[in-house]
């Protein structure tokens, strides 16, 4: 298969992707226990506004209507308004989401600044001493949850030493960036946990590659074998996983979120369940499947660049 | 062929190579002493195992990082393994090359071989990067690559295996190198093509004046191609010397039983007699001949000590205490 | 051309040999660590009124907010509740979350994965489609999603975890049995005219339980962290159950006086979850599972 037929084919996939994550989204609102209407509006709603949200969300047609119906909304991007809010939720997503991708784009470059020299020094020291250090250190960092890392940093760093602001999120753009700057470090780590244990492992075994082999028998000085030869074919896989890991990465951003107080759509999330804000949660759930879809697209055509087997 | 007289351009003296591993230290290859002539084709043969390979990258101290090499490697007057790394990288590509067994792995899959030879040159010549791009087509021309100019520009998996042999050899060549070490670059290809291969190894050994160490475990590939052999076991030389003469009359007993074990052209009419058992461990001391306990010449003074080589005829060594026995059986054959 | 040498094949195989027999007599240091901490933590769960020193719910006006001291090694709580006492309360409820969560996923997913990979077929395609879909939705996004319909609390989020889990080890055993089926014994089974639930029972599943067993060590490290998590947002275990992530919630408000209500029980998370990770690791090793 050529490039374009693989990139054609792989944008094509995206297409019943999507219609499935809706079909899952509806079929969870429609699993609300009783029926859906009262339960957003609770127990002491009048029955003319049951009436009145029942007939605005279709639930007096069929269900294959009222799913196609959502769909066709979900295209539109029409979610309905926030129950808590009273504000459409499409704008309500819209003023967080940036929030939430700044915080996880952010998280990402951290972690890929931690674990990545990092990975090669304990890959290039493998079973000695600063391997040992290194692993230990992540395997800590993989076993300690988020938010009680994002806990002991705001304390100590914001609260007692003073360093970060311990909440708000500023009014510049660079104020926002300032206000991110501990909530990415604590989403990073154990994002940067996994990438470390990953490359590490890659990279052990491109060092034994022959072909790394070759290049020092051609006398090549030692920072090209190393970057050219070794990091380049290690972080090929790297590459993947990172993309893989955007699920895990969006979810601890709602950690991250409630924990330092950050606007953005997973503080937002965690919100809405406790105000049985039920658009806003099928909104967004919807939202971060599809983001995340996109991503291990972008992803795949990432990787196709860096690997020319790919398209073979 | 025979530019043997003038004085060798590499000599290896007592070379030992340790592996330390978790389960105790092992001793690949030890007390390997060799020379080569320019414009010689030397041929390394053994079992795996035997230290061949590990004895060729000993030469340029292409070893892992828990081994250690002792002896001395003279390269031109100069011990390569005193030499600093920094001249080290000099010597590697520039003047001595390497090719491996496996293109498939040996060349970096996501490099064009365009960007592979060119990285050498980069490190080794003074070239502008149009003059790399023409010595590049001119390497693959030399290789024997049709539609070089196209061709640079693929990646190693587009290639065939036996055109991507021809394009490691290309990039080893990239240099000028005057000593190539070829390790089995052979064994994974197809029969007809193994044979271009070598045709055009041994073509290329003569145009530009190169000599060649070739690994192999492949006795035939050896009788075809070298001018001499060094036959290994255990980590040690058992035997050296010209290759028609080692292999007319071989005067070490484990080259005796190989040959004996193989079957060949010139001694079409012998039963094949394989050789029992299994090559020693080299994690724990050998006491004696590594061979003895496989040896149908074996003898008491065999278990005593290890025999040292010993000048058997014109050029010829071997560290067999039956070396007199095996020559009389050969005369009464 | 053809005259070769004989290749080492007898040489690997008694290698092979020796390292089996090595593996018998050598316990992984990892396994060992592993197994000592969960066997601690387990302890305490089972028992925590035998090894903790005051009763976690009793409140000592006496000593409110008290720092970490000999009479209370881990400080106590704005009540004055001893935290040692509570951190060890709560890992009854955490250690039932890294089985609870895990038991159904485990064996459901298990068998799907088991039949799915041993007859193939339209249900493998049909599971194929499934994967994706369930990968494209964050896993703790689609959980809090499901606990929301469902309502906040530990039962719940183990319906919530077991509904997507399945689909993880169902995906890792039918890898597994993929493999396995092109192995000779298997074969030789089918011609032995074996029955299908012997070959699948007794031929296939042990085999491929293996990388399953190793994948439910590190699956139940997560479960603990994913279970404090939503305890911590309020979404799983709810006050006044002791649970580490609960307790750590309690805390946070009193963190810049009073640290060591946060600290201690967040150090049994961590603790805990290096024990199932070194638990994993160990028995990769052992079962020399690859990763």
């Amino acid at each position: 298969m050529n490039k374009t037929g693989y990139i054609a084919a792989r944008l094509l996939q995206i297409v019943p992707t999507f219609i499935l994550i809706g079909l899952v989204v509806f079929v969870l609102t429609r699993l609300l226990p009783g029926d859906p209407v009262s339960a957003m509006l609770g127990d002491r709603a009048t029955d003319e506004a049951v009436n009145r949200l029942r007939a605005q969300m279709g639930f007096d047609r069929s269900i294959w209507t009222q799913f196609l119906l959502f769909l066709e909304r979900a295209v539109t991007g029409d979610f309905g308004s926030s129950i808590a809010y009273r504000v459409p939720v499409t704008r309500l997503i819209a003023e967080r989401l940036p929030v939430t991708l700044t915080l996880t784009g952010l998280a990402t470059i951290f972690a890929l600044l931690m674990a990545v020299p990092l990975a090669l020094v304990a890959a290039l020291n493998a079973n000695r001493w600063p391997d040992y250090v290194i692993r230990v250190v992540f395997q800590v960092g993989l076993s300690s949850p988020i938010f009680y890392v994002g806990l002991v940093l705001l304390t100590v760093l914001a609260a007692w030493l003073r360093i970060f602001p311990v909440g708000g999120f500023g009014e510049t753009m660079l104020d926002h960036l300032w206000h991110l700057f501990l909530p990415a470090i604590t989403l990073a780590l154990s994002f940067a946990a996994v990438i470390m244990r990953n490359l590490r492992a890659s990279l052990m075994e491109v060092l034994e590659a022959e072909f790394v082999e070759f290049a020092r028998a051609k006398g090549l000085p030692r920072q090209i074998v190393l970057m050219r030869h070794v990091l380049r074919n290690a972080l090929i896989t790297t590459v993947t996983l990172v993309g893989l890991h955007i699920g895990a990465l969006l979810g601890g951003a709602v950690i991250t979120e409630s924990v330092f107080a950050v606007p953005g759509v997973g503080r937002l999330m965690v919100d809405s369940i406790f105000a049985r804000d039920y658009p806003v949660i099928q909104a967004l759930t919807l939202v971060l499947a599809v983001i995340v879809s996109v991503v291990f697209l972008v992803t795949d055509l990432i990787q196709m660049t860096l690997d020319p087997r790919v398209t073979r | 062929m025979s530019a043997r007289l003038t004085e060798p351009v590499l000599r290896v003296d007592n070379l030992g190579v340790r592996f330390d591993t978790p389960r105790g230290a092992v001793n690949a290859v030890s007390g390997v002493s060799l020379t080569v002539g320019a414009g010689e084709v030397l041929g390394l043969v053994g079992e795996s195992g035997s230290g061949k390979s590990v004895t060729l990258r000993a030469l340029m101290r292409l070893l892992r990082r828990n081994a250690t090499a002792s002896g001395r490697v003279i390269w031109r007057g100069e011990d390569l393994l005193a030499a600093p790394e920094r001249r080290l990288r000099e010597v590697r590509g520039r003047e001595i090359a390497m090719i491996f067994q496996e293109p498939m792995t040996a060349l970096n899959p996501v490099l064009t071989i365009a960007q592979q030879i060119d990285e050498s040159l980069v490190a080794h010549r003074n070239l502008d990067e149009r003059a790399r791009r023409a010595r590049a087509v001119e390497l693959l021309d030399l290789v024997g690559i049709p539609s070089a100019s196209v061709r640079l520009d693929n990646y190693p998996h587009e290639f065939s295996g036996g055109m991507r042999q021809r394009a490691m050899i290309a990039i080893a060549l990239a240099a000028e190198p005057s000593l190539l070490l070829a390790d089995e670059p052979t064994t994974a290809l197809d029969v007809t093509i193994q044979d271009q291969i070598l045709k055009l190894l041994l073509g290329l050994v003569a145009d530009l004046g190169m000599a060649m160490i070739l690994v192999t475990h492949d006795l035939g590939v050896v009788a075809e191609t070298c001018d001499r052999v060094c036959v290994m076991y255990a980590g040690r030389v058992v035997e050296s010397g010209p290759v028609s003469a080692v292999f007319a009359s071989p005067r070490h007993a484990y080259t005796h039983a190989l040959l004996r074990s193989m079957p060949s052209g010139e001694a079409a009419r012998q039963p094949l007699t394989p050789i029992q058992g299994q090559p020693p461990r080299l994690d724990r001391p050998i006491v004696g001949c590594a061979f003895a306990p496989r040896c149908a010449f074996v003898m008491d003074a065999c278990r005593a000590a290890t025999p040292p080589l010993m000048l058997v005829g014109e050029g010829r060594e071997a560290a067999c205490l039956a070396a007199d026995r095996l020559a009389a059986l050969e005369t009464v054959a | 051309m053809s005259a070769a040498l004989p290749e080492d094949a007898a040489g690997e195989i008694s290698g092979r040999k020796r390292t089996r027999r090595l593996r018998l007599t050598r316990v992984p240091a990892p396994l060992l660590a592993g197994v000592v901490v969960v066997s601690f933590f387990l302890l305490c769960a089972i028992a925590p009124e035998a090894i903790a020193p005051y009763d976690p719910i009793a409140f000592d006006y006496t000593a409110l907010l008290s720092p970490p001291s000999l009479a209370h090694p881990f400080g106590t709580d704005q009540f004055g509740r001893d935290i040692l006492s509570r951190t060890i309360a709560a890992s009854t409820i955490d250690l039932q979350i890294a089985i609870f969560a895990t038991i159904a996923p485990l064996v459901i997913g298990t068998l799907v994965g088991l039949f799915i990979g041993y007859y193939g077929g339209w249900a493998d395609i049909l599971f194929g489609r499934l994967v994706d879909l369930v990968v494209t939705f964050p896993f703790l996004v689609i959980v809090i999603a499901i606990v929301a319909v469902l309502g906040p609390g530990l039962f719940n989020m183990y319906v919530a975890v077991s509904v997507i889990g399945w689909v993880f080890y169902a995906r890792l055993t039918r890898g597994e049995v993929m493999v396995l089926q092109q192995y000779d014994y298997v074969a030789a089974a089918k011609v032995l005219g074996y029955s299908q639930a012997r070959i699948l029972f007794r031929h296939i599943l042990p085999n491929a339980a293996r990388p399953v067993l190793v994948y439910w060590m590190t699956d139940m490290a997560l479960a603990i962290l994913l279970g404090s998590s939503l305890g911590y947002l309020g979404l799983g275990a709810q006050p006044p159950t002791a649970e580490w992530g609960v307790l750590i919630a309690d805390g946070k408000n009193f963190f810049s006086q009073a640290w060591w209500i946060t600290v201690f029980p967040g150090f049994a998370i961590v603790l805990c979850g290096i024990g199932f990770s070194l638990l994993g690791d160990g028995l990769a090793d052992l079962l020399d599972v690859k990763r």
